[in-house]
């Protein structure tokens, strides 16, 4: 009887989730109507000298135990930070881009193709990253480097800038990023 | 009355969905769907027949459903594979992921369904019972159709999470037939749930369910039939400053 009990709640569960779904469906195509609104800014360089192994090392080195533990918590929910920056920015992206992809213009459905492509790359870094940037939280001592996600990025803003210039709807997406 | 309209009523509805998939060319795009509605039409077809000239609604009859119920819960199954391949053709650089997700969820989801069959009360069956053989074969089906309804509503849900967070964009007849099945199979799980284990008429709920089937045959043609309209995306005047913000990016790029 229990199980039936959990199995009734789960599909009450499942069905709210794709009434949601449906809902955010319909509202997705808000995002395009203002992108910037919901872009977020990312510094790059400091998002790279958080994340520095180098850098890391150098604390490690240079504090005491107990606070190079602590400065490094602090450094990876920072990068966490960025990272959630990154990966929303390629979100907002995403829908500019597969809006793109259908455009007549050959150079501009190429690029935003491209773009397309980059951002969901981005997203799967920014998925394998953050776990891993908390067990280096639980773990300060052990060597976490969320290679590929800074490449990633900024492969990705060049891809916005080139989209930028063949169509005029990105005004602006790029000075965000 | 409301009996034979929910049980007619859909079948009749599903040869819309086929009209719309043949005029819009969306036999090649979804075979598989095409296919899982014209088996829903015919047997229907087959199985109102067997009840009215027949058996109404006794062995054979059941015998009859139970092997349409094999053959529409494989298509089913097919259906769902041709989705996360929709998906992947798409959108290459998640067919890694894609295909890892679509692995490791059905392993884990077959661990669970096989984990519900083997526990299901169904299988216990009082032999004095004149019509056992009968009631051991709607057991067993009802334990099936839920680890199979397990399986199908999981790998539905982990295809909505996997687009959600990919923020990938369904269009609207690959969305129509997911909401559609999501729904059905929802369903199903906590018809046969409750069905295995609460001991009542079969009646409400197989009007439930077909109410439920009902639905889901209105969501596939209100996807399927509508007109969907291209997501745009335009400015009416371009700013001044604009090839000033791209001369800057131009610079850093350069530089």
């Amino acid at each position: 009887m229990i199980i039936t009990l959990i199995i009734v709640l789960i599909s009450f569960l499942a069905l709210g989730f794709l009434i949601r779904v449906a809902k955010s469906r319909v509202s997705a195509s808000k995002v395009l109507e203002n992108p910037t609104e919901h872009m977020r800014a990312v510094d790059l360089e400091a998002f790279q000298n958080l994340v520095d192994p180098d850098e890391a090392e150098f604390l490690r080195t240079n504090l005491p135990s107990a606070e190079f533990r602590r400065i490094q918590r602090e450094r990876l929910r920072a990068a966490v930070e960025y990272v959630s920056c990154a990966a929303q920015n390629a979100a907002v992206l995403l829908r500019l881009a597969d809006a793109g992809r259908r455009s007549p213009d050959p150079a501009t459905a190429e690029a935003a193709e491209k773009l397309v492509q980059n951002a969901l790359r981005l997203r799967l870094y920014a998925l394998q990253a953050i776990p891993r940037l908390y067990l280096g939280m639980v773990l300060p001592g052990a060597r976490i480097s969320p290679v590929g996600i800074a490449e990633r990025y900024e492969q990705m803003t060049r891809l916005v800038v080139l989209l930028g210039c063949l169509q005029y709807p990105t005004r602006g997406v790029s000075a965000a990023l | 009355m409301l009996w034979y309209y929910l049980w007619v009523a859909p079948h009749v509805l599903q040869g819309i969905i086929l009209f719309a998939m043949v005029r819009r060319g969306w036999l090649r795009q979804f075979p598989m769907f095409f296919l899982y509605t014209g088996f829903e039409i015919l047997q229907s077809a087959l199985l109102l027949v067997v009840a009215h000239f027949v058996s109404y609604f006794g062995p054979v009859y059941f015998q009859v459903y139970c092997v349409g119920l094999a053959l529409s819960t494989a298509i089913r199954f097919g259906v769902i594979f041709e989705l996360f391949s929709h998906f992947f053709q798409r959108y290459p650089a998640l067919s890694g992921a894609g295909r890892f997700l679509f692995r490791g969820a059905t392993l884990v989801l077959l661990a669970i369904a096989v984990g519900l069959a083997v526990s299901a009360p169904g299988n216990v069956v009082d032999h004095a019972l004149k019509d056992a053989a009968y009631a051991s074969l709607k057991a067993t089906t009802f334990a099936a159709d839920r680890a199979v309804s397990v399986l199908q509503c999981g790998l539905l849900i982990s295809l909505f999470l996997f687009s959600r967070y990919f923020v990938l964009s369904w269009r609207s007849p690959a969305f129509g037939i997911a909401l559609g099945l999501g729904t059905f199979a929802i369903a199903e799980l906590a018809t046969t749930a409750i069905r295995l284990y609460v001991d009542a008429r079969d009646e409400p709920f197989d009007l439930a369910a077909m109410g439920i089937y009902h639905l889901c045959v209105l969501v596939w043609i209100f996807y399927l039939v509508r007109v969907e309209r291209e997501p745009r995306f335009t400015v009416k005047t371009l700013p001044k400053y604009d090839l000033e913000i791209w001369n800057q990016e131009l610079e850093r790029l350069l530089q």
